[in-house]
């Protein structure tokens, strides 16, 4: 039986069938597990994670470990953690990864409840967008312009306060 | 396969939003139909609003507005209007920056956008000692902000004598925004400070409301002074400036006060907690007059239809215990007040008449402290609380056309014109009128009109040709004098004395070696005063920056854009004025 000591580990299953072993402090970053964990108990058996295949956990859980120590974050609506896109060093560089994988981990800690890593991801969206024009944003991203020339042109006569900074 | 981020659920998009730049917003606006939505969120640009902005101008009701549902605000077009005054602020301090010419104009433009200018001023204020022009950014940036609360502070004390009700704590405050140094955001700040001290009071006392008047009189000047919140802690010179000021009272560690703000800390608690307190006008010393409610006396004893209770008084200043009306009366004769007078000066003040009071304080504690001046105990800005004490006098002044009015008035123009023309505007809406009808309205204006068509025309120009070849030293020059031996800045030169007769013959400028006909400069010294020095007296210095007093060198900020370490020079920013220095 375990008594949640710190060196207890236990099994996430990923969405492709694939058993990872974690310490349970470390899975215990995602308040989704931690609460699953408190409320049934720890019965030994794996947690599914339905919504995240392998790779993505491989990495949530990577995230996790270099973070298991981070005193944990202050409040659902605290806004100051919002007005600033730095991002830490080890972050940065774990944030390095094609597209579809930033955009897969975001909703992995969406789903998992991992605030701080939902908020990194966030950061990092928001630096790929900041000081870009639309047409460039749309590069980026790879968004197809489906307005009419008459409704683009509105669009960015509203918004002209923006343009000259 | 959907591309990632027009995938993302709305909830996520939203943080991605909030991290990003509102401007960075409106770009993804415009890419595709999908972000139409979020992106005009009514939340999101109200996180906007109070992320990017912590000062808003009363016209906003901006309390108000956060109370209401988000979506019944147009919160984008708040923050657009924010973001133009925010640029605008920023051109025309530049301009400000850039020459000298039309700078009263200029401020004013900054000044009527009210508080909306002040988080932008603030932000220049703030300059790394990086930026090229460091020094001039920060004061000017500082006398805007400066001229933005005086623009506050002043309005109050018109409305007190329109007769309008003006509390006394906000009246008083009015003083402290004339400081910069205060740190006072506005006078909101002060009755907040206050009603800490209601809160720790009630706390202390949780039965408070059950006590008599009088026990609710005396236990609350127990509590004032055992928390050390009134008088004036022994061995400090009564007359220090700083006392006279009910936002340093509240604020400073010390909280040392003269016993009008003593008296009005405690008018405050008092009312709070349901007394009928006053500050009383006793002639050199403000006490408190407390009065029971209807119906009873000060004990809670039940009075007789008809019959008032008499009046108790308190000196919070000095005591904890009630002062008898009969000790003040014994006063009162012995300094000859008839018994007319007497009932005057033991009822209760009216807020023109404390404020008045203030201004005449301080005022006093400026005189004392030119007699006996002590460099270090100078923790508020002489000139600005002078200036202070001389608008509330002449607004306050109980007779329109007293003498009083009249004496303060070249006093007020002489602060106004040498250490803040930029207040013209003002002077102009809340002195003027004042003295319509009287001989010096015509002065006024007049001098107005040419402070006016002055800061409009450009500066003279002072280029270096053959005939300055004797003026030997350059604007931003440091330099010790000779025989006073204080340290100053070159702002200017002429290449001869350029000063009236009847100034050389009182200087003996004649009796210098080189006389009158060798270069003279303007400088600015240590004191932040204006001397005019000759060549001979000049012993140029190569200081460090750090060597120099830090208020000369923010004052200098005034003619200079930055300190040069190579040169061990302030850089020109009077160009205009001086192109070849």
């Amino acid at each position: 039986m375990s008594s949640g000591t710190p060196s207890s580990t236990i099994t996430l299953t990923s969405s492709d069938g694939v058993d990872v072993t974690v310490e349970r402090q470390v899975a215990e970053r995602s308040v989704l597990i931690k609460n699953m964990l408190e409320d049934l108990g720890d019965s030994g058996e794996a947690i599914p994670v339905p919504n995240v295949n392998e790779a993505v956990l491989k990495k949530v859980i990577e995230w996790c470990t270099h973070h298991k120590l981070d005193p944990p974050s202050a409040g659902d609506d605290d806004d100051s953690r919002r007005k600033t896109t730095d991002i830490d060093e080890w972050d940065q560089k774990f944030m390095q990864v094609d597209q579809e994988m930033l955009f897969e981990i975001i909703l992995a800690a969406n789903y998992l409840d991992i605030k701080a890593l939902l908020d990194v991801g966030c950061k990092t969206v928001a630096n790929m967008i900041k000081g870009k024009s639309p047409e460039e944003i749309r590069k980026t991203f790879n968004i197809q312009n489906d307005f009419t020339p008459e409704e683009e042109d509105q669009i960015r006569r509203e918004n002209e306060w923006a343009e000259d900074r | 396969m959907i591309p990632p981020l027009q995938g993302l659920p709305d909830e996520i998009l939203y943080i991605i939003l909030c991290h990003c730049h509102p401007c960075s917003t409106v770009s993804l606006e415009q890419t595709a139909r999908r972000f139409s939505t979020i992106t005009r969120e009514p939340l999101l640009w109200r996180f906007y609003c109070q992320s990017h902005f912590k000062f808003w101008d009363s016209r906003h009701d901006i309390d108000e507005k956060l109370n209401c549902p988000a979506s019944s605000i147009d919160w984008k077009e708040l923050f657009i209007a924010r973001y133009h005054i925010d640029r605008e602020t920023t051109q025309v301090l530049n301009s400000i920056l850039a020459n000298q010419t039309g700078r009263i104009r200029k401020f004013h433009t900054i000044t009527s956008f009210g508080y909306d200018a002040k988080d932008t001023l603030l932000t220049h204020i703030h300059s790394e000692s990086e930026e090229e022009d460091y020094l001039a950014r920060r004061y000017y940036a500082q006398a805007l902000l400066s001229c933005l609360h005086r623009s506050t502070a002043i309005p109050e004390w018109s409305r007190l004598r329109n007769g309008e009700d003006v509390s006394l704590e906000q009246a008083l405050g009015a003083f402290d925004l004339f400081l910069p140094e205060s740190g006072f955001d506005d006078l909101k700040q002060i009755t907040s400070n206050l009603d800490d001290i209601v809160t720790q009071f009630q706390r202390a006392y949780p039965d408070v409301r059950y006590f008599t008047p009088r026990q609710k009189a005396l236990s609350l000047a127990l509590y004032l002074r055992i928390s050390n919140l009134t008088g004036i802690d022994p061995g400090r010179d009564y007359h220090r400036l700083d006392h006279n000021f009910l936002g340093i009272a509240l604020t400073d560690p010390g909280h040392n006060s003269l016993p009008l703000i003593s008296a009005a800390i405690y008018c405050y608690v008092a009312q709070c907690v349901g007394l009928k307190a006053h500050p009383c006008g006793f002639p050199f010393h403000v006490h408190v007059i407390l009065r029971p409610p209807p119906g009873i006396d000060m004990d809670g004893n039940l009075l007789d239809e008809g019959d008032i209770g008499d009046p108790m008084y308190m000196d919070p200043f000095r005591s904890d215990k009630e002062t008898p009306a009969s000790d003040l009366q014994r006063q009162l004769s012995f300094l000859g007040a008839s018994s007319n007078e007497q009932s005057v000066f033991l009822q209760e003040s009216l807020p023109s008449e404390i404020i008045l009071r203030c201004g005449r304080n301080i005022l006093n504690s400026i005189h004392h402290n030119s007699e006996a001046p002590d460099l270090h105990l100078a923790t508020v800005d002489l000139v600005s609380a002078k200036y202070s004490a001389l608008w509330a006098s002449i607004l306050l002044a109980n007779e329109p056309r007293s003498i009083v009015l009249r004496d303060y008035l070249p006093w007020l123009m002489e602060v106004f014109a040498t250490d803040f023309t930029c207040d013209l505007y003002l002077i102009e809406q809340y002195i003027v009128p004042l003295f319509q009808d009287m001989p010096e309205y015509e002065h006024i204006l007049d001098s107005l009109h040419v402070m006016r068509t002055v800061d409009e025309r450009s500066k003279q120009i002072h280029q270096r040709s053959e005939e300055h070849n004797n003026v030997n030293y350059r604007v931003g020059q440091v330099f010790r004098h000779r025989r006073y031996n204080y340290r100053a800045i070159i702002i200017g030169w002429d290449s001869e004395c350029g000063a009236d007769e009847q100034w050389m013959r009182q200087m003996g400028i004649d009796r210098l070696q080189a006389g009158r006909h060798q270069s003279f400069y303007h400088a600015l010294v240590e004191d932040k005063t204006f001397r005019y020095v000759a060549e001979e007296n000049i012993e140029i210095i190569t200081p460090h920056v750090t060597d120099l007093p830090q208020l000369l060198v923010s004052a200098a900020g005034k003619y200079f854009k930055r300190w040069d370490q190579t040169t061990r020079t302030f850089i020109s920013n009077i160009k205009d004025e001086y192109p070849d220095d």
